[in-house]
């Protein structure tokens, strides 16, 4: 089902016998800090790479960063918009560490964030100003989680059913994603008061995430991502389920051959995966934008994806990936405006940014093998 | 001119000027890490020898030989090619200095003639591959060296022991003036070894330098003019007559301490009404689609050990893989313990006590990342499960029965199983499936591939108390020796078909042999 692990040595000159007890005490605390060199100086190659594009384009990569910095990190508002940012990234980048414990490569956390987004708008514009607020969050949250897993689970069942790769069926599906949203705003769902302008009417304020006092924008989904972040290193940490998934996930085969339900693991996953992602899309409606529109969710499950290999799929670890990466698409709007470079100049340091991961990433696996 | 001085050491010879071996090191050091693979070792090898490097699985013979072949690098000492210090930096110096080897492995093309495989190994090839100068050449060689070769025949279409024949005339055909056979005869019919050693005994006749790695004693002594043994990185005996030693004293060498010998008293298996595994008419597929298995019919009763003979690759993995249920069947009916396992889920298998011994644990039992602790309790989730999580205080402690009940000396239960050594990855498979003492039906595959003679006497005591408490056993094996002292009866696989039920004692090694090569003589 998976990538068969690379065949045994079969020979005793490549796995020698433990003629010498290996001693692996006193050369730890020396790995951690080469380890720790290594991340500074590929982050601080990012940044005087990003430093050195931005001067040749006339800009002064010192003055730069310093706006860069005062955007994101200087007062409670600016740090409330990177957690704004940093919400949906997160539950997209959870979206993509569940199912990587099974195996799985889940591409699709962008068109799972959009139908939870519009699964949650439609429960929303549906219910509001007939329930309570809460109940239609709760509502919204469900609907939304509901949407996401099940539209990751279309990917699933062909994986499982015909076997085709859940990174190639999830990657498609965004697209479908984009368009079931793009059909639903310009007909069914478009506001008759809109002027013409393919959007949903908006949520009722009642409906709308509380905002957290002194942080601007900053909204209560924050807090509930980083729960659930919380809360999905937990069940993969302690739960049978979560250890299965490891299983299952390291090797399929002798997965299989313990007996384990191989199939309904790597479901259950990738369904699990696309209702976080859903949740997500649901935060960021009722939390931001409140009204359903084209590019609503701005890649934001590609970021993700990137958050979750930055992380390396570790959940908490997450939470810092995304913070970063919220700070640097907040650092991305000041660049257009302070340094008068396009807004796409940001991803070119995220791009930096994950080829430094990944130059690590490599570095640390030669070494171990 | 063995036979002028047999127990001669290094420098006697070299005092007294006879003979310069053809290679010589001395002080050879080699370490993985932390690990001495090869330590302060010295050894010659001269021309017109068969000379048989013996030692258990890690003992650093592999390593010895690839340091001369140039695929390793020594970290200390000398290597001296007739009388030269020389610095084999690569396999392609290695055969410039006329140093062959023929892996245990082959490595041949099977899609490519005998001629085409040899000619890809041979300089000065020009750009035009001229077949019939090169068939006509590789003939003249072969029959120069009394070896029996079609140059035209697809190597896919050869068996194993003609493949490691032309294995053999590559390597000398490429001017080597030493060959080191790295464990030739382990996947060989008694015949095939037999054909061997003779192509062995010809090469020697006519000067050329012979390594053979090996662990079998019998070989040792039916081949080799001298031995050496190594032992945890170091030689231990060196280039010794092995006629004036007897075996126990050899294993002593190898070993470092004595080997219990097997009970040899064992109770007879009963007549059980009801058999612990009854294989009815089945026919297999294999991974590429062809029949891997035909018409297979075979029971185990409760209390047996039945050992599978045959060369490797005659149905024996499909064979496993059926009985497990991991494997769909095309026809016919499995049952364990009188249940049908009736499509390929193999937790039917497990639910009745069916367990296996994988051949390849790496592949099929190790999940990278996972402690030997969590090794434990892949399959057996119920017996840890504590509400939603695991109880991993009573993992361990099933560890640690497991590990008092086989004596199998596991490593450390935090140890990740991946980054073990093949020996030790083994130990934890045998300890779980072995330790297991509800099994019904245990199917072992190679179950002693990569471990020490203790520990391979263990893991055969332990296969014998299943059999005693009443379990069926499955052993395959391509070792003859340890299918002949643990079966019950053997049963040999030839081409995916059962060639014959054989019981050890009623015939000898080489009837065993005709039927795993298809009843040829």
């Amino acid at each position: 089902m998976t990538v068969a692990p690379p065949a045994p040595p079969t020979d005793e000159g490549l796995a020698p016998a433990p003629v010498v007890a290996a001693p692996a005490g006193p050369s730890r605390g020396r790995n951690l800090l080469i380890g720790a060199g290594r991340w500074v100086v590929a982050y601080g190659a990012a940044l005087v790479i990003f430093g050195a594009l931005a001067w040749m384009k006339g800009a002064d990569p010192i003055a730069l960063y310093r706006d860069m910095w005062a955007s994101t990190f200087s007062n409670s508002t600016s740090l409330g918009e990177v957690g704004l940012k940093a919400t949906p990234f997160l539950l997209a980048a959870l979206a993509v560490a569940v199912p990587a414990r099974a195996g799985l490569v889940n591409i699709g956390g962008e068109g799972q964030l959009v139908i939870g987004t519009v699964a949650a708008a439609g429960a929303g514009l549906a219910l509001d100003g007939q329930l309570q607020g809460w109940a239609v969050m709760l509502v919204m949250g469900v609907a939304a989680a509901i949407g996401g897993g099940l539209w990751a689970g279309i990917a699933g069942v062909l994986r499982l059913k015909t076997g085709i790769n859940e990174a190639i069926s999830t990657l498609l599906l965004n697209y479908v994603a984009t368009d079931v949203l793009l059909y639903l705003i310009y007909d069914p769902w478009k506001d008759a008061a809109g002027f013409g302008q393919p959007a949903s009417r908006p949520l009722l304020d009642s409906s709308r995430l509380p905002r957290i006092e002194g942080f601007g924008r900053l909204h209560l989904g924050f807090v509930v991502a980083i729960g659930l972040a919380v809360g999905v290193w937990a069940i993969l940490r302690y739960t049978s389920w979560g250890f299965r998934l490891r299983v299952a996930g390291g090797n399929a085969e002798a997965a299989r051959r313990a007996g384990l339900p191989v199939g309904w693991l790597v479901l259950s996953s990738i369904l699990v995966g696309g209702a976080l992602a859903g949740l997500g899309g649901m935060l960021h409606f009722a939390g931001v934008e409140g009204q359903l529109r084209s590019g609503i969710t701005f890649t934001f499950g590609y970021v993700g994806f990137l958050a979750s290999w930055l992380a390396r799929h570790d959940p908490l670890k997450i939470i810092g990936a995304s913070i970063l990466l919220g700070a640097i698409a907040v650092a991305g709007d000041s660049l257009q405006i302070d340094a008068g470079l396009p807004a796409a100049t940001v991803k070119i340091l995220m791009a930096l940014v994950l080829l430094a991961v990944l130059a690590n990433s490599r570095r640390t696996k030669g070494a171990a093998s | 001119m063995t036979e002028l001085a047999p127990m001669l050491d290094l420098t006697a010879e070299s005092a007294t000027g006879s003979t310069t071996p053809f290679i010589e090191v001395r002080g050879l050091t080699k370490r993985f890490g932390e690990v001495l693979a090869n330590d302060q070792v010295a050894f010659d090898v001269r021309a017109g020898e068969v000379h048989a490097l013996l030692g258990e699985n890690g003992a650093g013979k592999s390593t010895l030989m690839k340091l001369l072949y140039g695929v390793y690098h020594a970290d200390e000492g000398d290597v001296l090619v007739e009388g030269e210090p020389v610095e084999i930096t690569s396999p392609a110096v290695a055969r410039a200095l006329g140093i062959g080897m023929v892996f245990q492995d082959l490595r041949l093309v099977p899609a490519f003639t005998v001629a085409e495989n040899i000619s890809m190994a041979l300089d000065g090839q020009g750009f035009v591959y001229r077949r019939g100068a090169v068939e006509r050449h590789i003939r003249d060689s072969a029959e120069q060296m009394g070896f029996a070769v079609d140059p035209g025949a697809l190597v896919r279409h050869l068996a194993i022991g003609e493949r490691q024949r032309v294995e053999i005339l590559k390597v000398l055909m490429a001017g080597a003036r030493m060959v080191i056979l790295d464990e030739p005869t382990s996947v060989l019919a008694p015949q095939e070894v037999d054909a061997l050693f003779g192509a062995v005994d010809e090469l020697r006749s006519q000067g050329l330098a012979i390594v053979i790695i090996t662990h079998k004693l019998h070989e040792a002594r039916a081949i080799a003019d001298r031995v050496s043994v190594l032992r945890g990185g170091r030689i231990v005996a060196r280039g010794i007559d092995p006629t004036t030693m007897d075996d126990r004293t050899l294993i002593g060498h190898m070993v470092g301490r004595e080997v219990p010998a097997l009970p040899a008293e064992r109770p007879a298996p009963p007549e059980a009404p009801v058999p612990a595994l009854a294989v009815r008419n089945i026919t297999v597929s294999g991974d590429g689609g062809h029949v891997a298995l035909r018409d297979v019919d075979l029971a185990i009763a409760s209390g047996e050990l039945v050992g599978i003979a045959g060369v490797s690759g005659n149905g024996q993995r499909e064979l496993f893989e059926a009985v497990l249920g991991l494997r769909p069947l095309s026809s016919g009916s499995i049952t364990i313990d009188d249940t049908p396992v009736r499509k390929a889920d193999p937790r039917i298998a497990l639910a009745v006590g069916g367990v296996g011994i994988p051949e390849d644990p790496l592949a099929h039992s190790v999940v990278p990342g996972l402690s030997v602790l969590e090794h434990m309790v892949l399959s057996d989730m119920g017996a840890v499960r504590k509400g939603l999580g695991i109880d991993w205080n009573r993992a361990r402690s099933l560890l640690g029965d497991l590990d008092e009940r086989t004596q199998l000396r596991i490593a450390a239960p935090h140890r990740e199983v991946a980054s073990l050594s093949g020996g030790n990855v083994q130990r934890v498979i045998l300890t779980r499936t072995l330790g297991d003492d509800g099994s019904r039906l245990v199917v072992a595959a190679y179950p002693s591939r990569g471990l020490d003679i203790a520990t391979t006497r263990r893991t055969q005591e332990l296969l014998l108390a299943r059999r005693a408490a009443g379990a069926g056993v499955l052993l395959i094996s391509e070792d003859l020796d340890e299918l002949l002292e643990l079966s019950d009866r053997i049963a040999v696989l030839h081409a995916g078909e059962l060639a014959g039920i054989v019981r050890p004692g009623e015939v000898d090694r080489y009837e065993i042999g005709r039927l795993m090569l298809g009843g040829a003589e």
